[in-house]
């Protein structure tokens, strides 16, 4: 079996005994953290490449194919690219503000891994208000992005930033009310719980009992995202980029790296939440390790995601507050009110 | 009832156009991968001008009789010219084709009678300098050397002896039946242009001879 957790076990073990217990705390917390941050962005460097293959077959063209083989390289090369570039400040900037808006992004972007279980005990903190805090932290992308829309001193990224802020406020409302459903069947908020409750063939998935719920977050988490068919916040047509306009170089990067983060972050709710986490389909699967079932699903919803930004146009401003206020908001409320019953009735 | 349908009908169209996309996922992409790959050049496209060169001596066709310089319409042709004592054969001591100006027009291959000129599918001669777009007689004779071509003179030979013979049958089947009087007066004219070249041809030739 090649599950991860015995191999984290043994090395707490190992620190356990040569090193102090405060020292303990202290190197695992930074190892877990170096670890999630290198797991990630290895994903982030394969999810852009993977995107640009991806959206380039659809439209029959190849995408990058110079850079290695099939131009695997291509985000590394980018990424080299993005650091010799020069890091300009606007003038007028509001410059501790401008600073701050991409490192805010990049760090709400990660924090919500704390409470994601990759695979059976691969989670950094079980905390028992786990779903709670994974919406909480991932809303504040939108301060990042107000941030850089309004220190940038540029109309477009404030409308940008603007905007960002009007949609995913909006859209966090029916996000956070689809998953109530979840929650009222599980009776707990930590993950892990949450998780194990779906244990054995995938009918026990919780999106065959909230498939409404799992419709709801599935199209609130990609306006979340700012993703195609919800990405007005980065119009390129309209804004030129939107939000980061100005940002160049490294920070750029560092929200395009959020960007892809917050893809990933959601695919993996979803995961959790609706597919049964770290379970297989069918229990004579099991010989798989869990992680990889993990990471298997996370890939499919995150290919869904791409295929999602590849085939719908952009929606207009009026039409996304519309839809969330008009028409997501009262499916939320039909789930939760159907979920109610379900649980009295069976 | 409005909203139901329009809701079903929003819902049928956003899976049709993710089954789209996906049919699209699994084509074979139409990109050419330029530098590895290159398509095939027709026959008579008309790329890059090169000279001719007889295979057998080596020695450039061209008599040097002006007459493509004077077709050009552009002026790019330049020719200079001897005349051999011994055989009395004019020959070129100069050559040049300034492709900054030629339109690819194909005039000057088209009013050459000795197979001397040519245009060819060939085309990547792209310079870092203008003035190395005039080309000389030389590089024009180095890039011609691989060109494949049909002697005008047998062809036409070849024609005519084969013309009298499946005259009519031939020529009402590749003329199409509805051409217009104008395009049959072209013809004539082309004709009559080219038994002026090349005299003593009979007037009902097969339409194959006017691609040269
Ligand atoms: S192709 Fe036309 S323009 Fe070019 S050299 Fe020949 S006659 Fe002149
Ligand atoms: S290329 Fe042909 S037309 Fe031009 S000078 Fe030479 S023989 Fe005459």
């Amino acid at each position: 079996m090649l599950e991860l957790r015995p191999i984290f076990d043994a090395i707490g073990e190992f620190l356990n005994s040569i090193l102090p217990e405060f020292w303990v705390t202290i190197v695992s917390a930074f190892g877990t953290g170096a670890i999630i941050l290198g797991v990630a962005s290895v994903f982030v460097l394969f999810f852009v490449w993977w995107e640009r293959k991806v959206s380039a077959h659809m439209q029959q063209r190849y995408g990058p194919m110079r850079t290695g083989w099939h131009g695997w390289l291509q985000t590394i090369a980018d990424g080299v690219k993005l650091l010799q570039k020069e890091d300009l400040i606007p003038r007028d900037a509001d410059k501790l503000v401008y600073l701050f808006a991409p490192v805010v992004c990049f760090v709400a972007a990660f924090l919500a891994y704390v409470t994601i279980p990759f695979g059976e005990g691969l989670i950094v903190q079980d905390l028992n208000i786990g779903i709670l805090y994974i919406i909480a932290i991932t809303t504040f992308t939108v301060v990042s992005l107000l941030m850089a829309g309004w220190a940038s001193h540029n109309k477009w990224s404030l409308l940008g930033g603007m905007r960002s802020a009007a949609q995913i406020i909006s859209y966090e409302v029916p996000l956070s009310l689809s998953l109530i459903g979840v929650i009222m069947i599980a009776e707990t908020l930590s993950m892990v719980s949450i998780v194990v409750q779906q244990e054995g063939w995938f009918w026990n998935w919780y999106v065959f009992r909230q498939p409404l719920g799992f419709i709801v977050y599935y199209i609130a988490a990609t306006a979340e995202a700012n993703r195609t068919p919800f990405d007005i916040p980065e119009a390129e047509q309209e804004l030129v980029a939107g939000y980061n306009v100005e940002y160049s170089g490294m920070k750029w990067a560092m929200f395009f790296f959020a960007e892809y983060i917050n893809m990933l972050t959601i695919s993996a709710i979803a995961v959790t939440l609706f597919f049964g986490g770290w379970h297989a389909p069918a229990p004579f699967l099991d010989f798989i390790p869990s992680w990889i079932w993990f990471v298997g699903k996370c890939l499919l919803s995150v290919f869904v995601l791409m295929w999602f930004r590849w085939t719908y146009p952009r929606v207009r401003v009026d039409q996304l507050m519309a839809f969330a206020w008009k028409f997501m908001l009262p499916l939320a409320f039909v789930n939760i009110i159907l979920t109610g019953f379900g649980i009295y009735l069976f | 009832m409005g909203l139901v349908k329009e809701t079903t009908s929003g819902i049928y169209n956003l899976l049709l156009g993710l089954w789209v996309t996906f049919k699209h996922l699994f084509r074979k992409p139409v990109t050419l991968q330029y530098p590895d790959e290159r398509w095939e050049m027709p026959e008579r496209s008309r790329g890059t001008i090169v000279l001719l060169s007889d295979p057998e001596t080596g020695e450039l066709n061209c008599t040097a009789c002006m007459l493509c310089a004077k077709a050009c319409p552009v002026a790019a042709i330049t020719i200079e010219r001897k005349k051999d004592p011994e055989t009395k054969k004019n020959y070129p001591t100069l050559f040049t084709l300034d492709t900054t100006v030629c339109c690819y027009c194909g005039l000057c291959e088209q009013a050459c009678n000795f197979d001397a000129i040519k245009l060819t599918g060939k085309y990547e001669f792209s310079v870092s300098d203008k003035s190395e777009l005039l080309y000389e007689m030389d590089f024009l004779q180095e890039i011609g050397r691989d060109v494949k071509y049909v002697k005008k003179k047998k062809a036409a030979k070849k024609a005519k002896k084969a013309a009298p013979k499946k005259d009519t049958g031939e020529k009402s089947a590749e003329k199409p039946a509805a051409k217009t009087a104008e395009e049959k007066k072209e013809d004539s004219n082309e004709e009559d242009k080219a038994k002026d070249k090349t005299s003593g041809e009979p007037k009902e030739k097969g339409p194959e001879d006017k691609t040269e």
